[in-house]
């Protein structure tokens, strides 16, 4: 059963489903019929052991069933529920629009974002978006509200790929949304130098946020596959190169590797939680890493 | 420019292929969109552009490289004036060293002539030196340098071989094939009738080659010549052997001669014979008194001809005592020995001596004494003997057993080790009698025994043959020889008698050859054969004397064969008049006496006409001393094929230098 469910969690089997809120409820539901194997993660108000009981403790708590089974009495423990301001900010710059295969860095992003938003409406913690290229697109302030979750959807489901030279630009704007201490989760494919990239993503984590950067590759970013001599078109710049294979196996491979190792290094150096994102790969670790943040805030 | 083969100008459709490779297939550089170039550098762009260059370069040469294979494969060639190619032409001097040669100083003048000629070559025309015998000798290479062919020239030495023409022709067809430039060919000979070949169209020579003569004899030279001698090659009655010599006359006048038999190098006998003009005369020699072993022998006349070469003939001589043979007979049949002993003597060239002997004499007889063994018709056999017989067949003896009634009672055939079938007795029956229904010319013993007509046999043992080969048969299928190998030896059955009661065999005259032939046979003496010509084959050994050591002593008295040749060579060549001694794989030896074939005392020339045909001059009169023969009015087609394989060659090697490299190109970029 387990593994038809995760299934679901197949970005390309998601890239068939039409609509955000479904493909998140699909992720989460699969990703949470997972989770037996991980007692350390879990929802508010989940059950997390059973205790022997003892005298004086609440007879509200034992748990009856066992009780009638066992004639012991055990108590059912949970955990317990913590609110968290979770901000997301998905990067729609035009390089996010790049794909190889039949899912975008944009529209993993999006399943990525959906689904955290799933989850984290699951825990009643507050979430908000900002979207942006080299400048805020859009800004949903986080929230509990009623409707907020479909705010969110309708939010990052128009965000589309826009065009973006300059990657601190947007940043700079980004403090005056983020006043209160929560997880912030930034999501783009962090093309520029990393010292750049950590020095200014750094300036959010100042009122305690924690951050998370889900840096979103394509494959073929990571891995190219060139047969022939090709012309490549930058789809920012629009700037054109041609481009051998011998090139691109070895030399691009070498710099993209020493780019994401250098990224990591430097941002977990800065405290920052770095979690890399292949497109082809299944969205679970995302939700992973952001259960794992949160739980380290409870 | 035009192609011998235009055909293959078909193969040009495969420059479609590395078109459809290059540039159909090649990459339409559309643009890719992708991220980010930010880990791309400019630098790569240079060095495609390069590529692109090379790949065109690479495309060219792969064009070039199949238009040229297929021009290459239809033979392309130009035509160039005569005159052009002079420069090219190769000179051959062939010099005639046939056997006529050695008349009044023809090979001198031969070689003085060709000397001359070569002395007048263009130094840049380069030339070459054969010798014609019973085979175009090449004596060098085509060069250019004087000396090596003066050499060459004096080298020529004569030979006792005979001169032929269409072996000339041949020879340069199959040089033009490898040759393409124009041949000029000098023919420095007596210009012999004899050396012409039985067509006229053998002697046609390549389109490239032209033929010069130059005749040392102008007219046909008067010659007589010792033509045939007919000698015993075996003696062991010296009175009775009789010597029989042709002498012949070409183009000579009426004339006595005296005809001498020498042996050993001694005048043994003279006598005077009358030759008529232009004919033949036959001297006989009674009685040949040669020392015991082998005998140089010739026949020599007094001509004072311009070839005294072929006034002698040579022929070899071995004086033995006649060989023993053993007949062992019942007591009561006297007429086998009669019958057998009587044919054995009237062989023209009998050396055997029959011992017949009764059964009970012969227990105590040693047959390794004897050439060979004959039983005729035996009831009983003792034991002792039986297995004495038995060895010696072993050992490499040979047995005959005539099997008659007396023999039909025994289960088998003693020693044959074949069972008897039956007795049958073709008189009782209706048809009286069989004759020899067939017999196998092949065998030794029926090799000159051919008129089986009316030879009757009343009687035969039918015999199982077993592994043996049945060499005759009778009407009904009945062996009636049968010849079977045992050990070393051999037997030999007659299935029916030796005298003339179970058939009348003894009676015909085939008894007489059958007889000599079958004894030869068995005894290990094969028929001698009388003078080989030069030029002619020796045989050394049989199939089944294979890696055995045999030697053979030339004329000069030097070994003529190496030590492998001596092991391993199957025949050998008799290249030189004179005697050759020879040591054979079973141990005998033997003397031949080597003649120049005397088809070339015939010193007749080639008629004028049939000169200027030969030369391509039609009915034009020869200029006989002739310098180069007219060339052909018209250009000389000059194939060029080979020189676009050059290119061809040259195309591969660049096209692989330059494929390689491109190849290369994006590990030099990567690792720079």
């Amino acid at each position: 059963m387990i593994p038809v469910l995760q299934r679901f969690l197949n970005p390309s089997v998601l890239a068939g489903i039409s609509g955000l809120d479904l493909v998140a409820k699909t992720v989460v539901d699969g990703f949470v019929s997972g989770l037996h194997r991980s007692p350390d993660f879990g929802f508010s108000q989940e059950f997390a052991e059973y205790r022997a009981y003892t005298p004086g403790d609440d007879l509200r708590h034992v748990d009856w069933n066992v009780f009638a089974r066992t004639e012991r009495c055990y108590l059912k423990r949970y955990r317990g529920e913590t609110n968290t301001l979770l901000t997301v900010l998905v990067d729609a710059s035009a390089s996010m629009g790049y794909s190889s295969h039949q899912v975008s860095k944009i529209d993993y992003a999006r399943f990525a974002a959906a689904s955290i938003f799933y989850l984290a409406h699951q825990q009643r913690d507050a979430a908000g978006l900002i979207v942006f290229d080299d400048e805020v697109r859009n800004y949903i302030k986080p929230s509990t509200r009623q409707g907020q979750l479909h705010r969110l959807l309708h939010g990052i489901e128009h965000a589309e790929p826009g065009a973006r030279t300059d990657f601190a630009k947007p940043f700079l704007h980004f403090q005056e949304f983020l006043k209160r201490r929560g997880i912030v989760v930034v999501m783009s494919d962090f093309y520029e130098t990393p010292e750049r990239i950590v020095k200014t993503v750094e300036p959010l984590r100042y009122h305690g946020n924690e951050l998370i950067l889900f840096h979103v590759l394509d494959p073929n970013e990571i891995r190219p596959k060139l047969r022939e001599p090709v012309i490549l078109v930058d789809l920012e710049t629009q700037q054109s190169m041609e481009v051998s294979p011998d090139y691109a196996n070895h030399e691009y491979t070498r710099k993209m590797d020493s780019h994401i190792e250098e990224l990591k290094t430097l941002a977990q150096r800065s405290g920052i939680d770095y979690y890399l994102m292949s497109t082809d790969r299944p969205l679970d670790g995302a939700l992973r890493e952001y259960l794992s943040i949160r739980q380290g805030r409870m | 420019m035009a192609f011998l083969a235009p055909w293959f100008l078909a193969g040009l459709a495969a420059v479609g292929l590395p078109i459809y490779l290059h540039l159909l297939r090649q990459h339409k550089s559309t643009p890719l969109p992708f991220s980010s170039l930010m880990f791309f550098e400019r630098r790569t762009q240079s060095s495609i552009k390069h590529r692109r260059l090379r790949y065109l370069l690479l495309l060219a040469l792969r064009l070039a490289l199949l238009i040229l294979l297929a021009l290459a494969f239809a033979n392309p060639f130009i035509n160039r004036p005569p005159e052009s190619l002079r420069s090219d032409q190769l000179m051959v001097l062939v010099l005639d060293e046939s056997f006529s040669m050695h008349a009044a100083g023809w090979l001198a003048e031969a070689r003085t002539q060709a000397a001359s000629l070569l002395a007048s070559r263009p130094p840049t025309r380069r030339a070459q030196v054969m010798a014609l015998g019973g085979q175009l000798r090449v004596l060098t290479q085509p060069t250019l340098d004087p000396g090596e062919l003066r050499a060459a020239l004096e080298s020529v030495k004569g030979s006792g071989s005979r001169a032929s023409y269409g072996e000339l022709a041949r020879a340069i067809r199959s040089l033009a094939q490898t040759v393409k430039t124009p041949i000029q060919v000098h023919l420095f000979s007596d210009m012999q009738k004899t050396a012409l070949p039985a067509a006229f169209s053998e002697l046609q020579f390549p389109e490239n080659a032209t033929l010069s003569l130059h005749p040392v004899s102008q007219k046909a030279e008067p010659n007589w010549t010792v033509e045939t001698v007919s000698a015993p090659g075996l003696v062991w009655e010296p009175k009775r052997a009789r010597v029989l010599a042709t002498i012949a006359g070409y183009s000579t006048p009426a004339a006595d001669r005296t005809v001498s038999l020498v042996i050993n190098g001694k005048v043994a006998a003279s006598k005077s014979v009358s030759i008529p003009a232009a004919g033949r005369a036959t001297a006989e020699f009674q009685g040949l008194e040669v020392p015991y072993g082998f005998a140089r022998c010739e026949i020599r006349i007094d001509s004072a001809d311009s070839l005294r070469e072929d006034d002698r003939a040579l022929f070899a001589v071995e004086r033995s005592d006649p060989r023993r043979v053993l007949l062992v007979h019942e007591p009561r049949d006297s007429r086998s020995a009669l019958y057998f002993r009587a044919a054995l003597a009237a062989a023209a060239e009998s050396s055997f001596q029959l011992e017949p002997v009764s059964v009970d004499q012969a227990a105590n007889l040693q047959p390794s004494r004897y050439a060979f063994v004959v039983l005729a018709d035996l009831l009983s056999i003792p034991a002792p003997l039986e297995d004495e017989l038995r060895k010696y067949v072993r050992n490499g003896g040979s047995l005959w057993i005539a099997a008659g009634p007396a023999t039909a009672r025994r289960p088998r055939v003693p020693v044959f080790d074949e069972p008897v079938k039956e007795a049958r007795y073709y008189s009782r029956g209706g048809q009286r009698f069989l004759s020899v229904g067939d017999a196998d010319a092949t065998h030794p013993s029926l090799r000159r025994a051919s008129r089986w007509e009316g030879v009757k046999f009343y009687y035969a043992v039918a015999v199982e043959p077993g592994s043996a080969r049945v060499a005759a048969r009778l009407t009904d299928e009945t062996p009636l020889l049968l010849d079977k190998k045992l050990g070393e030896g051999r037997v030999l059955l007659l299935t029916s008698g030796l005298d003339n009661l179970t058939n009348d065999f003894p009676l015909h005259p085939v008894f007489v050859p059958f007889v000599e032939q079958t004894a030869r046979y068995l005894s290990g003496i094969e028929q001698r054969r009388g003078p080989r010509t030069v030029d002619s084959f020796l045989e050394l050994r049989s199939a089944r004397e294979q890696a055995v050591g045999v030697e053979v002593i030339g004329p000069g008295g030097n070994r003529a064969l190496s030590l492998n040749e001596a092991a391993s060579q199957q025949s050998f060549a008799l290249n030189r008049e004179g005697f050759y001694e020879l040591r054979r794989a079973d141990g005998r030896h033997e003397m031949v006496a080597v003649n120049a074939d005397r088809r070339e005392s015939d010193l007749g020339i080639i008629p004028q006409e049939t000169l200027a045909l030969w030369m391509g001059q039609g009915e034009q009169p020869s200029s006989a001393t002739a310098g180069p023969a007219a060339a052909p009015a018209q250009q000389v087609p000059f194939s060029i094929w080979w020189y676009v394989m050059l290119v061809v060659a040259a195309a591969v090697l660049a096209e692989s230098f330059l494929a390689s490299r491109y190849l290369a190109v994006g590990t030099e970029e990567g690792a720079g």
